[in-house]
């Protein structure tokens, strides 16, 4: 541990510790991993806490997110700025929600905003349109599309409003045990 | 950060008083953020505004007790609340008329630009606005509650949004304030453990969290430090020692975590379907390595320790093919039951070691923790991934929740997604299919199912039986090649037919099996591989069925060493299963491979079969479950083969293998594993291991239990010999009472069903509860949905009435009062949708301040029907307006009542009022306007209750009194009045009658001003 403790005093790893899923070697990993993105930007001493943000396009290369058809909804949700221009706490921030250990609530609350597209927070049918296209490659008819989507509403929708609220989506959630494991990008 | 880096900051009392004096502070707040507005990294992004400044404002907090550190960190923050602290204050300014006037307008003239198809979605979007920003009211729950805030804080950026929102700025800090402290509270009270895993839980952003666990830490160790004890002192070093230990240790747990980089490439490439296999694979291991562990140290160990080389008999030498066998050399060594001794070791200075209990309690209390772990798991996995899970969710589970984030390989990805439509397409279509099946159809489905499965069944039994038959040849040959006594490689070579035969069947039955799918029809792929495992597992255990009852039955008492023989089977099983694995995923898997690529396409690249694999695993894992007593280092095989067997799959998977096609629901697949791994497999083997140990007897000549009955009479003859030790009195007891006495058994069995059915009561009440929440969630739906419809209809019912009464009072009365019925009309109107949706105002109404700077008073009663109408049109599609009635007479009275409407739109909506003000000095053309606008201000300023307001505009009153239209006006503050004071529908109808019988406006104007001299006489 000796040299690696420069880059965080032991206070700060403890916050980390603490507010995220993850232990200490994982999040001096985790900070490698950001700052192999882009190390001529990231500092190697972050206990003065500098002000680092990386670009979108940055975050969205990195191998767990590039083929990964929401990866600009992850990183605009867990980003600050909601661009997807990530610091190093958000950068922790978003794979502490997609590790092993988050609790189904969480994940099913960043889910919920991940296809939220729109942020009005409820998945409505536009919403729901733009995950279908995104999760097949624009190739169902729009008949098809308007079809699925009804067909999630009506099954998923509790209260009859036509869209499907956060705790509409937790109920879903809670009957799909998959999605723990889903919902997870190993790092 | 600041508040954990100063360890000072603790004990320091102001510091932790600054919580409770928030007001205080915020205007040092104020100058100190204002100093940094110009901070190139200002956040633009108002979204984010109330959480943003509080951020700002809760780290400045501490800045008094802080150091330098805590100065560093303010600096970073300040950007962001010192845009905040700006955009408050722009606000705020607007109803002090410190801006220019039109300073507003740009946004208006925004609003009027869009197109009234907007205004809808304006409304609804205002309307839900409300209880999403506050949630937190109704749920106590910590991981609930804090959701109101992120929500806001991620809520769009938008001007509409920000007009929307600029109302009630205040309360929403309010509200934030007050959940943060309650939070933070809540938190303190909690214990360090729960804390951190509340923080953790929180959904919000890493920063907020800091924030929040920041405040937590500097209250809990302000409390603590009251009471300056050496004891919270120390307790809380030793508890931080603790924690950093555990989460050492959680750190050491995962460098040794196995095969973590090939878990990720499998998960990457095939996903968590294909992975829970691999995870399975890992479990077992886990399994064997600990029984390897307890059988190597509390058996072996010992016995190496006392006799360190074997006996081997003269002429057995090692040959090689023992490896395969396991005969010959290695049945004399302490691989098998034969090679321990039955006598009581550590004679002259050892510590003396009882070889029999040892193997006895060693066998005993792997198996029960094995049990403990199987039944744990078990359930776990049953309560959280099966009993949960609803078949009812088709469509809305694909979409939503089956993507795999894991998968990060491209062509997998791309993969996955032509996988996902075609299901999509598929359960579209299967909607209708299932509908039109015809009986006869049905009938012959149920007809291949019945087939197939006696078909499946049969094949089971056959080989059951030839299996057994085999073992009988086996015996009788075994029995003459001993009587010969002649060693040869050939007739060692021999033993390996039977666990040839097994393992042929073993891997070819079940790919007939598989063939069985194409004739049949299930409507659910699932119940096909429900059906796949369900004839799998047949087969396999009653092959070892019948290997079992034949070791118990002929083996038992027919050799010598009986035990060692039966290890060897098991031994020779385990190996010849690894290789036939292997076998199996070479022409499973890359002959299917070559074969469809290169031969047939229409076969295409296989999938990698999970179920059967996992059956494969399991199979495995109840031959060394059974074979733990009969060869207690047979677990290190075991390691060996699930070790080799991993990169072998991985390997066989990544060159031969492409993703399932079907996203299975691996998480109750799993389940069933484990359930199956527990009951037909581990019951299996605990049983037959249990039947051995109290009814058989054991070997005379070898093994640790020679010479015994039973092998349990090993406890009853230390029982014997404790009984002469006074010490252990107790445990002859527990002997003599509760393991041998039939009564205890009884008892405990009696209470266990009970205790079960009670359970089982408990839950069919829940399962009834449930239900039946599920009912009123539906329920609640409905009734949402019904009141809506029932208001809407009240609505428009209404709105006939008073047309109808409107009609009765145009014959009454004259052309000439026609302006005052419209006005009126327009009114009720727009009250009505007042009480609908009160945000339809806020768009319509600004459009009518930017015009009517420029036009008459005419033009601005004309306005006002106009969009009165609109809204008309917009909401109650329909209904009938008298457009074509418009009036061409311009009495002040409409402009009069046009004003209250105006009014008691800018009652609805507080925000609107500075351009509304700002109009007064613009407009000053008719006479009848200016006093319109005294009227409405006057209006405003009582609903605005403020005393301040009051007393000039009473004031007015002489002034304006002689005018005619100012008696109209007086009226309508009358009206403004009493609706104020009531609710907006009752006076709606109470007003009509006086308007329409008096006629005449004086009455009314005379009346409004007793009225308005009453009140002023009241407030002063």
């Amino acid at each position: 541990m000796g040299n690696k403790q420069t880059i965080f005093t032991a206070q700060q790893l403890d916050a980390y510790q603490d507010c995220t899923f993850f232990t200490r070697k994982e999040i001096l990993r985790l900070f490698d991993r950001y700052r192999d993105l882009a190390p001529q930007l990231v500092p190697l001493d972050y206990t003065d806490q500098p002000d680092v943000r990386l670009p979108y396009e940055l975050i969205g290369s990195m191998p767990e997110l590039k083929d990964n058809p929401f990866r600009q909804r992850i990183a605009e949700v867990f980003s600050e700025d909601g661009e997807g221009n990530m610091t190093l706490d958000d950068f922790l921030d978003m794979f502490s929600v997609l590790s092993e250990m988050a609790p189904r609530d969480l994940k099913a609350y960043y889910a919920f905003k991940i296809y939220d597209f729109n942020n009005d927070d409820f998945l409505c049918k536009s919403d729901l349109e733009k995950t279908l296209n995104k999760l097949t490659r624009n190739e169902l008819t729009e008949d098809e599309v308007r079809m699925v989507c009804e067909k999630v509403i009506d099954e998923a929708d509790l209260d009859n409003d036509g869209r499907l609220s956060l705790e509409d989506f937790q109920h879903m959630i809670v009957r799909a045990p998959d999605f723990l494991s889903t919902f997870h990008i190993r790092i | 950060m600041s508040h954990y880096n100063n360890t000072g900051g603790y004990n320091n009392t102001a510091y932790h008083d600054s919580d409770t004096l928030e007001i205080d502070r915020s205007p040092s707040r104020k100058s100190q953020s204002q100093s940094h507005h110009s901070n190139p990294h200002g956040n633009p992004y108002p979204r984010d505004d109330g959480a943003a400044g509080e951020r700002g404002r809760s780290d400045l907090l501490q800045l008094p007790g802080g150091v330098q550190s805590s100065y560093d960190d303010a600096q970073e923050r300040v950007p962001w609340g010192g845009w905040q602290e700006g955009s408050w204050r722009g606000r705020d300014s607007i109803p002090m008329g410190l801006l220019p006037p039109r300073s507003e307008s740009p946004r208006w003239q925004q609003h009027d630009l869009n197109h009234s198809g907007y205004q809808i979605d304006q409304a609804t979007h205002y309307d839900t606005m409300p209880p999403v920003r506050l949630p937190s009211a109704t749920s106590g729950h910590v991981s609930m509650r804090f959701r109101g805030s992120r929500k806001m804080s991620l809520f769009p950026v938008g001007e509409a949004a920000l007009g929307n929102l600029g109302l009630s700025e205040d309360d929403i800090r309010n509200e934030m304030e007050n959940e943060e402290h309650n939070l933070v509270q809540e938190l303190v009270a909690m214990s360090t453990r729960d804390r951190i895993k509340a923080i953790r839980d929180l959904p919000m952003s890493f920063d907020d969290k800091k924030h929040i666990r920041g405040q937590v830490l500097a209250l809990k160790s302000f409390k603590k430090s009251r009471q300056l004890n050496c004891f919270s002192d120390c307790s809380t070093t030793v508890s931080l020692a603790f924690r950093r230990c555990g989460a050492n240790m959680t750190l050491a747990r995962q460098t040794l975590e196995l095969w973590r980089g090939t878990m990720k490439e499998v998960e990457g490439k095939f996903g968590t379907g294909v992975l829970s296999y691999f995870k399975f694979l890992k479990w077992l291991l886990m399994f064997n390595i600990f029984s390897f562990l307890v059988n190597f140290g509390f058996i072996t160990i010992p016995q190496l320790i006392y006799h360190p080389t074997p006996d081997i008999p003269a002429g057995v030498s090692f040959r090689g093919l023992e490896i395969l066998t396991g005969a010959g050399y290695f049945s004399h060594t302490v691989m098998y039951y034969g090679g321990y001794s039955n006598k009581t070791q550590g004679t002259g200075g050892w510590p003396e070691y009882n070889m029999q209990l040892a193997y006895f309690f060693t066998i005993a209390a792997y198996m029960v923790l094995c049990g403990a772990a199987l039944i744990y798991s078990m359930a776990s996995s049953f309560r959280k991934k099966y009993v949960l899970a609803d078949s009812g969710l088709g469509g809305a589970w694909q979409l939503l929740c089956s993507w795999d984030f894991s998968v990060t390989n491209e062509k997998a990805v791309r993969q996955r997604k032509n996988n996902l439509r075609i299901q999509l397409k598929e359960s579209l279509s299967e909607k209708v299919q299932v509908a039109l099946l015809p009986l006869t159809e049905r009938l012959k489905h149920y007809g291949v199912f019945l087939g197939t499965w006696l078909l499946s069944t049969g094949m089971a039994l056959g080989c059951g039986a030839s299996v057994y038959f085999l073992c009988q040849y086996d015996t009788s040959r075994t029995r003459k090649s001993a009587d010969k006594a002649s060693g040869s490689l050939l007739e060692e070579a021999a033993t390996l037919l039977l666990p040839f035969v097994v393992s042929l069947i073993n891997l070819v039955v079940p790919l007939f099996y598989s063939l069985f799918k194409k004739i049949e029809h299930y409507s659910n792929p699932r119940m096909q591989v429900y059906a796949i495992i369900v004839r799998n597992v047949i087969l396999k255990m009653s092959i070892l069925a019948i290997l079992c009852y034949y070791w118990m039955k002929d083996v038992a008492n027919t050799f010598s060493c009986w035990e060692s023989i039966v290890g060897q089977a098991l031994y020779r099983l385990v190996i010849m299963d690894f290789l036939f694995v292997m076998l199996g995923s070479f022409f499973g898997e890359f002959l299917s491979n070559v074969i469809g690529t290169k031969c047939i396409q229409s076969l295409g690249v296989p999938e990698f079969d999970v179920a059967r694999n996992v059956l494969d695993l399991i199979y495995a894992q109840t031959l060394a479950w059974i074979g733990i007593y009969f060869s207690p280092l047979l677990p290190v095989i075991q390691i060996i083969k699930f070790f080799i067997l991993f990169y072998l799959k991985k390997v066989s998977l990544t060159q031969n293998c492409q993703p399932p096609r079907r996203a299975g629901r691996a998480a109750q697949m799993q389940t069933i594993f484990i359930a199956i791994l527990f009951f037909p497999s581990f019951v299996g083997a605990l049983s037959m291991v249990a039947y051995t140990v109290w009814t058989l007897p054991p070997s005379d000549k070898c093994g640790p239990f020679r010479g015994l009955n039973t092998t349990f009479s090993a406890i009853q003859i230390w029982m014997d010999d404790l009984n002469g030790v006074d010490a252990f009195q107790w445990t002859v007891w527990i002997y003599q009472h509760v393991i041998r006495s039939e009564i205890f058994y009884f008892l405990v069995s009696l209470i266990i069903l009970v205790f079960i059915y009670i359970f089982r009561q408990i839950t069919q009440g829940r399962q009834l509860l449930i239900i039946l929440l599920r009912q009123q969630i539906v329920n609640e739906g409905k009734d949402k949905a019904f009141l809506l419809e029932k208001l809407q209809t009240l609505q428009k019912s209404k709105q006939n009435k008073q047309k109808k009464k409107k009609q009765v009072r145009k014959r009454q009365e004259n052309e000439s009062s026609t302006g005052m019925q419209q006005a009126l009309i327009a009114r009720q109107r727009l009250e009505q949708e007042n009480g609908d949706s009160s945000s339809s105002f806020g768009v319509p109404m600004p459009s009518g301040h930017s015009v009517s700077t420029t036009s008459s008073a005419m033009m601005q009663a004309m306005l006002a029907r106009q969009y009165a109408e609109d809204q008309d049109v917009a909401s109650y599609r329909g209904v009938p307006f008298p457009a074509d009635q418009t009036p061409a007479s311009s009495s002040a009275l409409i402009q009069a009542m046009q004003a209250r409407q105006r009014a008691e739109s800018q009652n609805e909506d507080e925000f609107y009022r500075a351009p509304v003000q700002s109009q007064n000095p613009v407009n000053a053309l008719p006479s009848a306007m200016i006093q319109v606008m005294q009227a409405r201000q006057r209006a405003e300023s009582e609903q605005e209750e403020d005393e301040f307001y009051r007393a000039p505009i009473h004031s007015e009153h002489p002034v304006s009194s002689t005018s005619s239209a100012m008696i109209q006006v007086m009226q309508a503050r009358q009206r403004a009045e009493e609706e104020e004071s009531e609710c907006y529908r009752a006076p709606a109808s109470s007003q009509h009658p006086d308007a329409s019988g008096t006629g005449s406006a004086l009455i009314q104007a005379m009346l409004a001003r007793q009225q308005v001299e009453e009140e002023y006489g009241d407030r002063y």
